[in-house]
Formats: structure tokens, C-alpha cells, sequence
């Protein structure tokens, strides 16, 4: 029943995110068609396909590597606005209309208002990821003779990333207690994250976690896809940071007082 | 089976070095309506909080319906209704869709009885909760919880906001719905008048410690308040002194049983007996509960004895 809802609550605001992911990928594939234009693509194109002596793959590096860029890098912002958003908003919506005590006082396990929780968030967070990518098919099928396989096998990796900061938002917001506190608290983890390694480097010449971070962000470097089985362990650790977090908020709600 | 619904021994819950709850004793008989009474902030809602789970004991034990609220926390919650304190429920759901809601988590679940309770309180079934008024929010968690089929109903402040027509009508569906049934009702409230017309057991609850237990008709009984006068205000010890006044020309003494014995007490020690009176729950709420400071003329009021 909670599923139900769940489901009710937020449909609104995942419809809306999952349009705006949607409308994104339309405009920026045809941001890049229309850039494909300017610089003449076409022409080669179609000189390509004609008499078949151009470099084909050569002449569409720029578009390619431009859909490249969306799908990973906007692909991560996408993942880490709806991580942070869905992952405050779920729990951090009863704590703020007051219903935790109503929501715990119904006769089932705890564990599963948090997996319900879950089963709801991270499929409109793989959704939303996807979303942004999957308009960018036909361009990608378009402009690249081999096809979008390449750039959307990075995808995976981008959901994971997805889920663990949507664990890291979901844990601190039912430990803070609030959707505002869980998301100050997402946002100091995550930039903690960026920067403290640098600083540890920098000012204590001391760059073992600094190796150890961009060792995690491997799956998101350029040309890091098709991922190699090294940035697969990278993807791996997410996904571990992810069920951690999720084993982290199964083992709170068990002596969550409110 | 257990006789008590409700029973806890030297239930503690600390929040900080503020015991909210200090070593309370509870025995709510079965098929009882229990008046849980007490002042803001004396630890009634904590109380009922640590029934449900929602807060966990420092110390102590307690069992609801005989099941301990530690192990069998989904066995209690089955199969007790619970209103509480501040009335939120899904603000975006109407209370029909609610009601779907709490179908789920409820085999003895009515709808008969959802139809009649939404006829009977007037409830707008079709208007999203958030959009509702206190009263008609309040009206609500009451619907829930009459209609779970619930063993035990804990109210916490069930009246809030609503109108003393609706109060009426929900003070008599819980007798002669509920109470007749043999299920027991266990009221949290500082609204002595509601529970004075329902309930058949009271305990009075100040600093997280239960000051009084006991049954309604033992205070209509066999409480009351004897005003004396005399020259000196003589030193008094007795079990049975629960609260002593002092005015400008006499002095009044709560007592719990045996006043005439009392009042002889008094005599032998010079005192003029003005006059025995039979006393109200709220006379005794006020003799138990008054803090030691002068009311409004200046003058001291009633003290309790064990201040």
C-alpha cells in the first residue's frame, strides 16, 4: 500500500523531471545536428556515401565527441540532481508533513517503508538518467557510422553513480530528520568528496586519496567508454556505495525514534 | 489471557537528562475506558509514544494486549487503533483514498463502517486532507482508527478542534461501539470533563510519574475535600492526604479514603470541621497536579501532599 502511495505522491515530480531529461536530450541532439550543419558534415556525408572515399569516422569526431559530452557529462548532473532530489524528497516528505509517526505505527516492517521507498526512487532516477540520453539515439545513429552503442554503454555506469548519491540523500535526510538537513548534509559529503583529496595533496603533498578518488571516477573520464574491467571496479564501488547506504538506512529505521 | 491492555512497570524514558517518563506504572484493565491525565508536558504523549514504538524505553517494561513492545511491536500495531497528538495524515490524499491506504494493513478492516462514521461525522471524503479543517482532520484519524477493527484505541488529545456536537457524537460511538464490545479505549487528555463522562478508570500523570490510579467511581465515592479552621495549621501525615489549601480563614484536605476517620484526626488536634464535600476529577487533577506557586489573589492554592 505505501508503494500506492509513494507512487501518488511524487508521480508529479518525476513526470516533470523525467519531460524536462527528455526535452534536454531533444535540444541538445538537435543543438548537434544543427552544428553538424554549420561545419558541413552533411556534405561529407553524403560525399561518404557516394564515392566512399573519405574518412568517414575521422570527418564526425566533432558531433560524435559533442553527443559523448552530453551523455556523460550532463548525464552525471542528471544523476546527481536526481540522486540528491529523489533521495531527499521521499522520506524527507513525511518527516516535513508531519505523517513518520502515522507511517510507523502501521502494522508492517519497518525495512519496508524504506525498500519501498527505494523500488519507487531508483527506477524514476534511472528514468530521468535515461532520459536525457535515449532522444540522443537517432542523432547518435545518425552522425556515427558504428551507432550510439559506445556512448550508451556508459549509461550503467551514470546509474549507479545515480543510486549512490540517491542512498547518500535518502540516509542523511532520515537521520537529519528533514529534507532541507538531508541535502545540506548530501551536498557537504559531496563536496567534501571533490575537494578535500585536492587539499590533502596540495597542502600535505600526501595524494594516496586523491589517487584513490579519481580511481572512482574513472567510468566518468573522457574516453573512458566502452568501460575497461578496471573502470568496471570503479563502477563496482559505486554500486557497493549505493547498497551500503541502503543497508545504512535499513539498520536506522529500526531505531529510528520520532 | 492477560486481564491488563495496557502494562508497563518502571517505564523510563530519558531524553538528555530530562526523564520525560520516570519509572511509571500502568494497569489499564481490559475492556476499559482509561483516562490518562496530566498536565502539558507531564509525559503523556512520550507515554503513548513508547506504547507504539515510536520512541524506545531507556528502562523498564511494558506489554500492550499482553504483547511485549520491544519483540511484537507488528502484533500491537495490528491491533490497536491510534489517534495522535497532531492529526497529520497525507496531505495531498482525500480521506477516502486514506482509507484505501489503511485497508491494506488491516484484515478486520470495515467499509460499512467507514460509510457509516463519514455519514455520521459529517467527514468530506472527497477533499484532499491537506484542504481539511483541524476539526475535520481531527475527524479523520478518529474514522481510522474506529474502523481497523482495533482491540485498543489510543486517543491522544482525541478532541482537538472539534465541536462540542461532534465531541458528543464521538464520545458515544466510543461507548456504544466500541466499549461495548469489550475493546478498552485508553484516552490521553488534559480535557477532564470528556473523561469524566467516559471513563471508568483514571491515572494522573505529573513529571513522568503516575500520582494517582484508580478507579472513577473510588473518587466519586470515596474522595473528599473537608475544610477546617482553627488557630494553628497542625503538622499531618496520613496515606490518605493527597493535597492540603490554605486560605484566609481555613484549610481544606484532599482525601482519599476514610474522612471521617480524618476528620476526627483533626479535631483531636484542635481543628473546627466547617464541612465534608464529595469531590470532582478536576478538584483531585488540581490538588494533584498544582504547582506550589499562590494563585491569582496571592494566596497559596492547593498543594499536593507529596510536594
Amino acid at each position: 500500500m505505501y508503494q500506492w502511495k509513494a507512487w501518488h505522491d511524487s508521480r508529479a515530480r518525476i513526470t516533470l523531471y523525467i519531460l524536462a531529461a527528455l526535452s534536454g536530450g531533444i535540444l541538445f541532439g538537435l543543438n548537434v545536428i544543427a552544428d553538424a550543419n554549420l561545419h558541413g558534415y552533411w556534405a561529407v556525408l553524403y560525399a561518404a556515401s557516394r564515392r566512399r572515399f573519405l574518412n568517414y569516422d575521422f570527418c564526425m569526431d566533432l558531433p560524435f565527441w559533442m553527443l559523448d559530452w552530453v551523455v556523460r557529462d550532463c548525464g552525471q548532473t542528471a544523476a546527481l540532481l536526481a540522486g540528491l532530489s529523489l533521495g531527499a524528497c521521499s522520506v524527507g516528505g513525511e518527516y516535513g508533513a508531519g505523517t513518520m509517526h502515522f507511517v510507523l505505527t502501521r502494522p508492517d516492517a519497518r525495512r519496508n517503508f524504506i525498500l519501498t521507498d527505494w523500488k519507487v526512487g531508483l527506477p524514476a532516477m534511472v528514468i530521468i538518467v535515461g532520459g536525457l540520453a535515449f532522444p540522443l539515439v537517432p542523432f547518435l545513429a545518425l552522425v556515427h557510422a558504428k551507432g550510439p552503442g559506445n556512448i550508451l554503454a556508459g549509461l550503467p555506469a551514470l546509474w549507479v553513480l545515480g543510486a549512490a548519491v540517491y542512498g547518500l540523500s535518502y540516509f542523511t535526510t532520515l537521520a537529519a530528520g528533514s529534507a532541507a538537513k538531508g541535502l545540506t548534509l548530501s551536498v557537504a559529503v559531496l563536496l567534501t568528496f571533490s575537494f578535500f583529496p585536492t587539499a590533502l595533496n596540495e597542502w600535505w603533498h600526501s595524494d594516496t586519496l586523491l589517487r584513490a578518488t579519481e580511481w572512482t571516477l574513472q567510468a566518468f573520464k573522457n574516453n573512458a567508454w566502452p568501460l575497461t574491467s578496471f573502470e568496471w571496479g570503479a563502477t563496482a564501488f559505486w554500486l557497493a556505495v549505493a547498497a551500503s547506504f541502503l543497508g545504512a538506512s535499513l539498520a536506522w529505521i529500526r531505531y529510528r525514534e520520532v | 489471557m492477560n486481564d491488563l491492555a495496557i502494562h508497563t512497570e518502571g517505564l523510563v524514558k530519558l531524553f538528555g537528562k530530562t526523564r520525560a517518563v520516570d519509572g511509571l506504572d500502568l494497569k489499564v484493565p481490559r475492556g476499559s475506558v482509561y483516562g490518562f491525565l496530566g498536565r502539558n508536558g507531564a509525559g503523556k504523549t512520550t507515554t503513548v509514544k513508547t506504547l507504539l514504538g515510536l520512541l524506545r524505553p531507556s528502562a523498564g517494561a511494558a506489554q500492550v494486549l499482553g504483547f511485549d513492545i520491544g519483540r511484537d511491536l507488528i502484533a500491537i500495531l495490528e491491533r490497536t487503533g491510534f489517534v495522535p497528538e497532531n492529526k497529520m495524515l497525507f496531505g495531498s490524499l482525500t480521506p477516502a483514498q486514506i482509507a484505501h491506504f489503511n485497508q491494506g494493513y488491516f484484515p478486520k478492516w470495515s467499509n460499512e463502517l467507514v460509510a457509516r462514521y463519514a455519514n455520521f461525522f459529517e467527514i468530506p471524503m472527497q477533499t484532499p486532507f491537506s484542504k481539511l479543517s483541524l476539526g475535520n482532520k481531527t475527524k479523520v484519524c478518529h474514522l481510522l482508527a474506529l474502523c481497523q477493527g482495533a482491540d485498543l484505541l489510543i486517543l491522544d488529545e482525541p478532541s482537538i478542534g472539534l465541536d462540542p456536537v461532534i465531541t458528543d457524537l464521538l464520545l458515544r460511538v466510543l461507548v456504544e461501539d466500541h466499549v461495548s464490545e469489550g475493546k478498552t479505549v485508553f484516552l490521553s487528555s488534559h480535557q477532564l470533563a470528556e473523561v469524566e463522562r467516559i471513563a471508568d478508570w483514571v491515572g494522573i500523570i505529573d513529571k513522568g510519574k503516575i500520582l494517582l490510579e484508580t478507579r472513577l467511581e473510588d473518587v466519586r465515592q470515596n474522595y473528599r475535600l473537608i475544610r477546617a479552621a482553627g488557630d494553628a495549621a497542625p503538622a499531618i501525615s496520613s496515606p490518605d492526604l493527597m493535597a492540603v489549601q490554605s486560605s484566609e480563614n481555613f484549610r481544606s484536605y484532599l482525601v482519599t479514603r476514610q474522612a471521617d476517620d480524618f476528620a476526627a484526626m483533626l479535631r483531636a488536634k484542635g481543628m473546627t470541621i466547617l464541612e465534608i464535600l464529595p469531590v470532582s476529577l478536576e478538584e483531585v487533577f488540581l490538588g494533584l497536579t498544582r504547582k506550589e506557586v499562590p494563585c491569582i489573589s496571592g494566596k497559596p492554592g492547593m498543594i499536593p501532599a507529596h510536594a
